[in-house]
C-alpha cells in the first residue's frame, strides 16, 4: 500500500514543504530510505521502528519503502521522524489515508514513541499556510511557536499513540474536536527587563546618547573606566526601544525558532532582544555557522540591541565579520548547500575601557605609557569604528551620586519621546526605503538635514577646529537630525549641531594629551 | 678640520667620558690611539680589559671606513664638539664624568645665559603639561635656555613652552643681541644618536627644537635609544643646567634620578609642590621633603636662584576678557585638572544646550581647552593663578 505526509525543511529561514512516501509491500522484509537524506534523518529508520515496537503496534514484517522528495533537496533536522512513522503507520493501513490528508507533520520521536520538541517550527507552520494548509500537528512543547500563525488548527503532538488517536477523532469531526481542544492563548507580554533608566543616578550625557541612539537607530561606542555602568546602560538602553511591529516579531521569532530557542521569546514576543555575548566568541558564533548553518548572535539580535562589551577584546576577525552585515542588514552565508540568508538588522553598542587599566584620564590611577595606550585603542578597526555615529565617554561616578535619592527620568518616558522620534522619521522618509536617521545616504543628506544658516556655521568651524573627516562631517548631521526630531524641530538648529558634536568619534590625537 | 680620526675616538662605545679624557691626555692626536697597539695602549691609560677590547676592535676599522663615519655625521648635520674644544660647555666640564664628546644637531647653550632643566613623569597629568609648558614658557620669555630629555609628557611640554614664547617674541629680538635682552631657546638631551627622533610621536618638535635650539646627544649617530643609556643622559640635563625644577614624578621616577644628579653636581633643585594624593606628585614632594627648593613661581624662583632676567615681553600678550555672567559660572568651576561634561552639568546646574553654548563661548574666547573628548581645562598661560 501506498501513502503520503507532508512535512517541511527549513533552508535559512525559510521552509519548503517535503512529501514524504511510504510503500509497502510482499518481499523479503526490510527498511528502506531514500531521497538524499543526511545522516540524522538515515537515523529516523530506527527510531521510528522502535517507537512503534515500543506504541504497542505489531507491524507484519514486509519490504517497506520511504521517499522524501523533491529529492534535489538534501534533508537535514530531526524532525522527520513523526511524518515518517505516520506514512508507515499509513501504508500498513493502521491510519486510514484521509487522516493525513491536509495537515502538515514534524516533529522527533524517541524510541518509547514520545514526541520532542524540534526547532524550525514556525517557519514550517508559514510555509504550510503559504501552501494552503490549515491544519499542522506539532510537538506540544512547539505548540506556542506554531500558534504564533494565525488561523491555523493545531494539533499538539505528545506520543505516536495519541497523535493516531487524534487524528481519527479529528476526521470525524474537525469541529467537534476544535471545541475539546482549546489550546490557551498565548501568554501575556511580560518584559522581563529588570533595568530601568530610573535606576542609573547621574550620567547625563551618556543617557542622553542612549536615547539619541535608540531614536535614530544610531551604533554607539561606550568608552569608559571598568564599573562605570557601561553595562548597564546597554541593557536600560533596551528598554527605551519601542516595541515591534507584528512583521518584525515574526521575523525575529523565525529567528529563534530555527536556531531552537523559541523558548526565549515566548512570553515576550514584542519586546526587542538584547544580546550581549562574551568576547570570546567565534566568527561562527557571531555571524551564524556551520554546516548548515544557524544563526548567530547577530541574527538572534535582529531588530534589537547587539552589546558588545570589551569591544577590544573581540578577536579581531570576529569584528570584521561585523561590518558587511552592520552595513546590509542581512548575513548571508554561503554553503555548498546552498546560501542561507539571516537578517541581521541591529544596533550595535560597544564598551570598552579607554587604556589597558581603564583609568585614562586619570592619570593619578593610570599610568599607562603613551604606547600601551595606542597599542590598545589599535586593536578596534577603523573601518568598524566609522560605522559608529556615536562615542560617548563614561566616568566613573563619586558614590554620593550613586546613593542620591533624586528621582530619575524612568525608561517609559524615554521610550515615548524615542518613539515620538521614530515617528517623525518614518513620516519624513515616506516610502524611501529609509527607515531611520542613522541610514540617510550621504546623497540625501541636503534634502532631509537642512540646516539654519547658524548650525551651518558652527558645523563648518567644528570641522576644522576639529580636523575631521567627511565621514565625520556627515554623521555630525545625522546625530544632528536625530536630536531634531526629538523636539520635532524640522530644521537643525545650531544647539543640535553643538549637541551632536559631544558624541563625535574620539579623536586619537587628544588621547596623547 | 677635525680628521677622521678623531671622529673614530669619539664614537667608541663602553669607554667613559673620564677615561677618554684622560687617553687624550697622554696621546694628544687621536691618529696615534689608532695606530698604537692595544696593550701598550692598556697599560699607559690603565684600561680595562673590556676596554682594552673595545680598542682593539675599534682599531679593525680600515681608513675608508672612518671617513665612511665622519662623513656620515657630517651630512647628517650633526656638529661634534670634544673636551679640548672652546666651544665645549664650561658647565659641563667640572661635573663628574664629563662626556668627552657632544653631537650637537643645531647649537649648544649659550654661556652667557642661565640655564634652567624642566622636567619630570612622562605619564602625567594634563595639569603637568600645563604647568610645564608655562614654567618652559616664562622662563624662555626671561632669556633663560630650557633644558630637557625631548621624552613624552613633562620634558616635551618644557620645551613646547619654550618654543611659544620663542615663536611669539624670538623672531624679533634673535638678531638684536643686546646685553641679554634675547628669548632663551630650549635643548633636548637625547639617550640615543642625535639623528634619531625618539619617541617617534616628537618628530615635529626634534624637528623644531634643532631650528630654535639644539638637539645633544654624547652618542654618535645611529645609535638606537637603549633603557640604560637614559639615566645616563640624565647627568648632562643637569649638567647643562643652573638649576633643575621636577613638575611631576611618581614615587620611583626617572626625574628623581636627574635630581639626584643634579645634587651632585652641586645644581639646585626645585620641586613643584602637589596634592599628598597625587600619585604624580609624590616623588617631588618628597623631593620638598628633602629639602629641595619649592617651586612657586618662576619670578620667584628666579630670584631665589639669583638670575637676574630682563622680561621680555611676548608681542601678543592677551588682552583683558569679559565674561558674561553665565560664561563666568562656567569658568569658575574649571581649573587645570580636566573636568568632563557631566561634572560641569552637576555644578553648573545648566541644561545641555546652555552648558554647550557657554563652552563654546569660552573657547572661542580662548579662555578653555577641550583638553580630550569633552574635558575641558582652563587654558590661561601666562600667569599662575
Amino acid at each position: 500500500m501506498y501513502s503520503i505526509v507532508s512535512t517541511a525543511i527549513v533552508c535559512g529561514i525559510q521552509s519548503v514543504l517535503i512529501q514524504v512516501e511510504a510503500d509497502v509491500c510482499d518481499g523479503m522484509p526490510a527498511f528502506e530510505m531514500v531521497g538524499v537524506l543526511s545522516s540524522e534523518v538515515k537515523e529516523a529508520r530506527e527510531r521510528v521502528k522502535a517507537a512503534v515496537r515500543n506504541s504497542g503496534i505489531r507491524l507484519a514484517p514486509k519490504k517497506v519503502t520511504v521517499n522524501l522528495y523533491p529529492a534535489d533537496i538534501r534533508k537535514t533536522g530531526t524532525s522527520f521522524d513523526l511524518p515518517i512513522a505516520l506514512a508507515v503507520l499509513a501504508a500498513h493501513g493502521r491510519i486510514p489515508q484521509e487522516c493525513l490528508e491536509d495537515i502538515l507533520f514534524a516533529g522527533e520521536i524517541s524510541l518509547n514513541g514520545e514526541v520532542r520538541a524540534a526547532s524550525g517550527i514556525l517557519p514550517m507552520a508559514l510555509a504550510a499556510k503559504e501552501e494552503g494548509k490549515q491544519t499542522v500537528c506539532v510537538p506540544r512543547e512547539n505548540v506556542k511557536e506554531a500558534k504564533i500563525v494565525k488561523g491555523m488548527t493545531i494539533l499538539p503532538a505528545d506520543s505516536l499513540n495519541q497523535v493516531i488517536g487524534m487524528l481519527e477523532e479529528f476526521a470525524r469531526s474537525p469541529e467537534q474536536f476544535q471545541k475539546s481542544n482549546i489550546i490557551e492563548e498565548t501568554g501575556q507580554d511580560i518584559s522581563c527587563s529588570d533595568s530601568d533608566f530610573a535606576g542609573i543616578h547621574g550620567q547625563k550625557v551618556l543617557k542622553r546618547a542612549c536615547e539619541i541612539a535608540a531614536a535614530g537607530r544610531h551604533h554607539m561606542l561606550m568608552i569608559g573606566a571598568p564599573g562605570s555602568g557601561k553595562t548597564m546602560a546597554a541593557r536600560a538602553a533596551a528598554t527605551i526601544l519601542p516595541p515591534m511591529t507584528e512583521e518584525e516579531a515574526l521575523e525575529l521569532a523565525k529567528i529563534y525558532s530555527v536556531s531552537g530557542r523559541f523558548g526565549q521569546r515566548e512570553n515576550n514576543f514584542r519586546t526587542r532582544p538584547f544580546c550581549s555575548p562574551h568576547h570570546t566568541i567565534s566568527v561562527a558564533g557571531l555571524a551564524g555557522g556551520g554546516a548548515v548553518p544557524k544563526p548567530g548572535e547577530l541574527s538572534l539580535a535582529h531588530k534589537g540591541i547587539l552589546f558588545l562589551d570589551e569591544l577590544t577584546e573581540f578577536k579581531r576577525e570576529v569584528l570584521e565579520a561585523l561590518r558587511q552585515p552592520l552595513e546590509e542588514k542581512i548575513i548571508r552565508l554561503v554553503r555548498s548547500s546552498g546560501v542561507y540568508c539571516y537578517p541581521a538588522d541591529i544596533m550595535l553598542i560597544g564598551a570598552m575601557n579607554p587604556c589597558g587599566c581603564g583609568h585614562y584620564p586619570d592619570r593619578d590611577r593610570c599610568t599607562c605609557s603613551a604606547a600601551v595606550i595606542e597599542r590598545h585603542l589599535n586593536k578596534l578597526s577603523r573601518p568598524l569604528l566609522d560605522r559608529v555615529d556615536l562615542t560617548v565617554e563614561v566616568k566613573r561616578l563619586p558614590l554620593s551620586e550613586i546613593l542620591s535619592k533624586e528621582p530619575e527620568e524612568t525608561s517609559e518616558a524615554v521610550r515615548e519621546r524615542v518613539w515620538q522620534a521614530q515617528k517623525v522619521q518614518s513620516r519624513r522618509f515616506g516610502g524611501s526605503g529609509i527607515f531611520y536617521n542613522s541610514q540617510i545616504p550621504v546623497s540625501c543628506i541636503g534634502e532631509f538635514c537642512p540646516l539654519e544658516p547658524e548650525a551651518g556655521q558652527t558645523l563648518q568651524e567644528a570641522f576644522e577646529r576639529l580636523e575631521m573627516s567627511a565621514r565625520g562631517y556627515y554623521r555630525t548631521i545625522r546625530v544632528a537630525r536625530t536630536i531634531a526630531d526629538l523636539e520635532h524641530s524640522e530644521k537643525i538648529c545650531r544647539r543640535h549641531i553643538m549637541e551632536s558634536l559631544i558624541y563625535r568619534e574620539m579623536d586619537r590625537k587628544l588621547w596623547e594629551l | 678640520m677635525r680628521n677622521r680620526y678623531e671622529f673614530w675616538f669619539c664614537a667608541l662605545p663602553s669607554i667613559s667620558g673620564r677615561k677618554k679624557i684622560h687617553m687624550k691626555g697622554i696621546f694628544p692626536e687621536a691618529e696615534e690611539i689608532y695606530r698604537r697597539n692595544p696593550k701598550e695602549l692598556q697599560k699607559r691609560c690603565g684600561l680595562t680589559d673590556k676596554e682594552k677590547a673595545v680598542l682593539s676592535e675599534g682599531q679593525k676599522l680600515t681608513a675608508a671606513e672612518l671617513d665612511e663615519n665622519m662623513a656620515d655625521c657630517i651630512q647628517k648635520g650633526i656638529n661634534l664638539i670634544c673636551f679640548e674644544d672652546r666651544e665645549y660647555p664650561s658647565r659641563l666640564r667640572h661635573i663628574y664624568n664629563p662626556p668627552y664628546s657632544l653631537y650637537v644637531r643645531g647649537g649648544l647653550p649659550r654661556e652667557s645665559a642661565p640655564a634652567v632643566a624642566v622636567i619630570g613623569a612622562r605619564n602625567c597629568s594634563v595639569y603637568g603639561t600645563r604647568t610645564a609648558e608655562r614654567i618652559g614658557m616664562q622662563l624662555a620669555e626671561r632669556g633663560v635656555s630650557v633644558i630637557s630629555g625631548m621624552a613624552l609628557g613633562i620634558d616635551g611640554a618644557g620645551h613646547r613652552g619654550a618654543l611659544r614664547a620663542l615663536r611669539a617674541g624670538g623672531t624679533k629680538d634673535a638678531e638684536q643681541n643686546s646685553e641679554g635682552r634675547r628669548t632663551g631657546r630650549t635643548y633636548g638631551i637625547l639617550g640615543c644618536g642625535a639623528d634619531i627622533c625618539y619617541p617617534a610621536g616628537h618628530r615635529e618638535l626634534y624637528e623644531e627644537l634643532i631650528r630654535q635650539g639644539g638637539v645633544i646627544s654624547e652618542y654618535p649617530p645611529g645609535v638606537s635609544p637603549r633603557a640604560m643609556f637614559f639615566p645616563q643622559r640624565n647627568r648632562i640635563i643637569s649638567g647643562l643646567s643652573d638649576g633643575v625644577i621636577v613638575v611631576e614624578a611618581r614615587e620611583k621616577s626617572g626625574a628623581l634620578i636627574t635630581a639626584d644628579f643634579a645634587l651632585e653636581q652641586g645644581k639646585e633643585v626645585y620641586g613643584v609642590p602637589g596634592r599628598i594624593s597625587d600619585s604624580l606628585s609624590q616623588g617631588t614632594n618628597r623631593l620638598l621633603r628633602q629639602g629641595a627648593g619649592i617651586f612657586l613661581s618662576v619670578e620667584d624662583f628666579l630670584k631665589e636662584m639669583d638670575i637676574f632676567t630682563a622680561f621680555i615681553e611676548a608681542s601678543d600678550k592677551k588682552p583683558k576678557l569679559s565674561l558674561e555672567k553665565s560664561e563666568r559660572l562656567v569658568y569658575s568651576c574649571l581649573d587645570l585638572s580636566p573636568k568632563n561634561l557631566d561634572m560641569l552639568l552637576a555644578e553648573t546646574m545648566f541644561s545641555f544646550p546652555e552648558l554647550m553654548e557657554n563652552l563654546e563661548s569660552l573657547r572661542k574666547k580662548g579662555c578653555i581647552l577641550e583638553v580630550y573628548h569633552n574635558y575641558y581645562i582652563r587654558s590661561e598661560l601666562s600667569d599662575f593663578p
